[in-house]
């Protein structure tokens, strides 16, 4: 405070800077993410007639809820410092085990969709377990459970798809109250949810620290060990609600539903500004990284783009936003 | 009157024992110098108090009551703070999310509980103007902050919560010689309010002039306990390698 | 082949790009979804619905997802293509469900619907009260039923001994149709031939030749075998030959692709029951014109295979040779 007023001149931030922080702080987002998306939604509509429509808008957030979902899982794990290689899998094996209970079994829907969420956070579980208490690093036991849960899936459904889930659950991927989506509906209450949790609950400060500095975690008397657990309860549970939806939304469990979902889940929480190692993460963020990632796909089939250059374009986009980000922080801490 | 009390506390790694029963206390408004070479088991036995390690054999007693089966942060809400050597803070964090990690004030809506980020940040800069640091933006990321600055936020977060005993693992080590004093000056203060600290140091200098006492380790037990104000560099060096005429080797140390 | 159809779509983006402000003409386009074009069979049936729509002189568009088991994906481009309103939609579906909701609403906003190739289920169709214009395809029962044929011919009816079949991905149905119109045409031609194994390759080259391999340990007297696909087919051949028994096991594959076509040229492979996807492809469209002009086709419209061996290719004298991509 007792600095000359040149100096505190020299150190004031810019408009930019400071739009930056009050973002950061208040919606947990980078602005440049928002920027990509507003740009590459601006450039689809020029390109394209059939971009701008509320059939269109509606369009893209049906295809990005289950990834959507999948990227929340992603966002919480990563943040924490950890990894959840088995996202898609867990998806697909939820999804075939709701399909099996309530179709095989005959089970009334709700019970069907507790025993999908419930088989994710089981999976989830068994990879919180394993991490937690045996000591295997995570990336060994979740790619150990994307083996697993894939080949249990096969051979609950006997490798083929479990079709005629009852109309009650087939709402909940086909339903369209007030010509929303129920998938859509679903995802958004849902990222509204964990954004709350991450971004304003001790849990969710807890998530970060714990992936920012373990040490600091601990010794601030956090219990890291039972956290990290919970944390992959949650992602496989997640997991579980995207596999209702996927399931739902084809009306069959489908052994190999969500093949690489996991990727796509780690590639969208990263652009939208997830730190790889742990330490930074908003759901807000992923969602922005998410439909980033949406609109691209959605913009490039209404083109009529072969798929292989929309793999080319979002590979692109991720290395981009990971280079903004990286430049952004190294200017940052020069100051 | 003693605050603190760890009595024969011992501990092994594997086939390596670090602490042989290891005694010592530290009062209200007394400042306890711990010394001793590397590997000599400090911070072992520091980790013991805070609760990140289990002692193997032994007690710790805050206040007339055993601290042994609580939790680091258990121990932590009944006053036991520790600033660490590497600060132990998470860095991509802002100020106040590092001083009140693990212990956010939080506010109810809707019967969810929600981290009170306004009361965060006012207490949060409340205490960094107490300490008289200077940060530049307390909601920067601590990891752009310069090493002194950091461990004003390590400090500030030690600090917030009313701690009876405060244990400082080489606070000194890396600061310019004007930060080393006001590092001082602040343990004075502690003891001036009635806290305990426990100072750990290899800057015997600091160790001689801020300290009411002085133990020390030696392969894993407490060598010696040394009223400052009756020692000399001589002695406490002495003790530090084991015995003999260590005259030589305290002039050096005395030059720092 | 697939370079041209990348500059034309690739053309057709970028013209599209260019001439924003004059939108391509939207009346009377196909929409066409195929499963990927990254397999030769697809490509080829790409190829027959472009070629087919050029001659025809209709409106077009094609897409494709990145693989042919990427369910969720072509669920979500089918949606996007709906936002074209196109006439009709022309779908070789990944499985028999992922694109039930697309096709509804297809349905309701009164597009025609194709199923290209089979892979739609009538009982699932009925179930969802969705109604397609007509499906076309080969019979895969009866292609697997020409494969036991063509080996009954090489072998003797009175031949004996041990026969491998390698199935498709476990529960598709179209790899279930082709194995088991093989092994019911064999049994009733040729008891002698005994189906020692019938073990899913889940269309996978690789693993086809590790079944091959299991087997002729076990069996080395092997005399046939017939797999679901060419990929699997040619998977097998590799695995014959390298335990030296070339030339003394009939292979026969299903789809006629052009890796299989250079394998029976060059005397590796013994036959491959050619699916025409090129033709497939090309009658689709032809038939939806047909459709859309008022006209009537059939609702299931088979198109033949062919056995494709040196012989046939070497003499060059059958029609249906040409549509042999």
């Amino acid at each position: 405070m007792a600095t000359s007023p040149t100096r505190t001149d020299a150190r004031r931030p810019g408009r930019w800077a400071r739009l930056q922080a009050r973002s950061i702080e208040q919606l947990h987002v980078r602005l440049e993410s928002l920027i990509v998306l507003i740009a590459l939604s601006t450039l689809m509509a020029i390109l394209s007639p059939y971009f701008l429509s509320v059939s269109n808008f509606l369009n893209i957030l049906l295809a990005t809820s289950t990834i959507g979902v999948l990227a929340i899982a992603a966002t919480f794990v990563l943040s924490s410092g950890g990894l959840d290689l088995s996202l898609g899998s867990v998806l697909g094996f939820s999804g075939v085990c709701g399909a099996a209970v309530a179709v095989k079994l005959g089970a009334p829907m709700p019970i069907a969709v507790i025993a999908t969420i419930g088989a994710g956070a089981l999976a989830g579980l068994v990879n919180g377990l394993i991490i937690t208490r045996a000591f295997v690093p995570a990336f060994i036991v979740t790619l150990g459970m994307l083996g697993i849960a894939r080949g249990l899936a096969l051979v609950i459904s006997d490798g083929r798809v479990i079709y005629g889930l009852p109309n009650a659950m087939v709402y909940l991927g086909q339903g369209r109250p007030f010509g929303i989506p129920m998938p859509v509906i679903i995802f958004i209450v849902t990222a509204i949810v964990t954004h709350m949790v991450l971004a304003y609950t001790r849990y969710g400060r807890h998530t970060l620290a714990i992936g920012d500095s373990e040490n600091a975690a601990r010794t601030s008397g956090i219990n890291v060990d039972f956290h990290r657990l919970t944390l992959y309860v949650l992602s496989g549970g997640l997991a579980g609600l995207a596999g209702l939806l996927f399931a739902t939304r084809i009306n069959s469990g489908d052994p190999t539903a969500g093949i690489a979902y996991e990727l796509t889940a780690i590639t969208a929480a990263i652009i939208g500004g997830t730190n790889l190692f742990g330490g930074r993460g908003s759901i807000l963020g992923t969602m922005i990284g998410a439909l980033i990632m949406g609109v691209l796909q959605n913009g490039l089939n209404l083109l009529a783009v072969q798929s292989y250059y929309q793999q080319m374009a979002i590979g692109g986009v991720l290395i981009l936003a990971v280079f903004i980000d990286q430049y952004q922080v190294r200017k940052e801490s020069r100051i | 009157m003693t605050l603190l009390t760890v009595s024969g506390i011992r501990k092994s790694f594997g086939a390596v024992d670090v602490l042989h029963g290891v005694d010592f206390s530290v009062g209200a408004g007394e400042v306890l110098g711990l010394v001793g070479d590397n590997g000599a088991g400090k911070s072992t036995l520091m980790k013991i108090v805070t609760g990140m390690y289990k002692a193997d054999a032994g007690d710790v007693v805050l206040g007339g009551t055993s601290v042994l089966d609580l939790s680091p942060g258990e121990r932590r809400a009944k006053g036991i703070e520790m600033i660490y050597q590497d600060l132990a803070l998470a860095k991509q964090q802002d100020v106040a999310a590092n001083i009140f990690l693990g212990r956010e004030p939080v506010r109810r809506v809707f019967g969810v509980n929600f981290v009170d980020r306004t009361k965060m940040k006012q207490d949060a800069q409340a205490m960094i103007t107490r300490l008289g640091a200077n940060l530049p933006a307390i909601n920067r990321p601590v990891g752009s902050f310069s090493g002194g600055q950091q461990q004003s936020v390590a400090i500030a977060r030690a600090l917030t919560f009313n701690p009876k005993v405060v244990i400082m693992d080489e606070p000194t080590a890396a600061l310019a010689v004007r930060e080393v004093q006001g590092v001082l000056d602040l343990i004075r203060q502690l003891r001036d309010q009635g806290i305990g600290v426990i100072l750990i140091s290899h800057r015997l200098n600091d160790v001689l002039s801020v300290t009411d006492r002085i133990v020390v380790l030696h392969h894993g037990r407490a060598a010696a306990n040394l009223v400052t104000k009756e020692t000399t560099m001589t002695d406490v060096v002495s003790a530090i390698v084991g015995g003999g005429d260590m005259a030589e080797a305290a002039a050096h140390e005395a030059q720092g | 082949m697939f370079n041209k159809m990348f500059k034309t779509k690739l053309s057709a983006a970028v013209l599209a790009a260019a001439a924003a402000a004059s939108p391509v003409q939207a009346e009377g386009e196909y929409g066409i979804l195929m499963k990927t074009l990254a397999n030769p069979f697809w490509g080829a049936m790409g190829q027959g619905v472009e070629d087919g729509a050029k001659a025809a002189d209709v409106e077009y568009f094609i897409q494709a997802v990145e693989s042919d088991q990427a369910a969720e994906s072509q669920l979500n481009v089918c949606n996007t293509m709906l936002e074209r309103r196109p006439v009709a939609m022309i779908t070789a579906a990944i499985n028999s469900t992922n694109l039930l909701p697309c096709l509804k609403s297809a349905q309701d906003a009164g597009i025609k619907i194709v199923d290209l190739d089979g892979n739609l289920d009538p009982a699932i169709l009925d179930a969802e009260g969705i109604e397609i214009t007509f499906r076309i395809g080969s019979d895969n029962v009866l292609a697997g039923a020409q494969g036991a044929e063509f080996m009954v011919g090489q072998l003797g009816a009175d031949a004996t001994g041990p026969v491998l079949v390698i199935e498709g991905l476990s529960g598709n149905i179209t790899g279930q149709n082709r194995t088991s119109g093989f092994a019911d045409k064999l049994a009733e031609l040729a008891p002698g031939l005994e189906i020692v194994a019938s073990l899913p390759g889940d269309w996978d080259r690789g693993k086809a030749a590790n079944i091959t391999n299991d087997i002729l340990t076990r069996n080395p007297d092997l005399v046939g075998i017939f797999a679901a696909n060419d990929g699997m087919a040619l998977g097998a051949v590799e695995s014959v030959f390298a335990a030296g028994k070339g030339g003394d096991v009939v292979i026969i594959g299903v789809d006629g692709n052009s890796d299989a076509v250079t394998s029976i040229q060059a005397g590796r492979l013994t036959a491959s029951v050619a699916q025409l996807p090129y033709l497939v492809g090309q009658q689709a469209v032809e038939n939806v014109k047909a459709v859309l002009e008022g006209g009537d086709v059939e609702p299931q419209i088979t198109v033949p295979t062919l056995v494709l061996t040196k012989e046939v290719m070497d003499a060059g004298t059958d029609p249906l040779l040409e549509s042999v991509k």
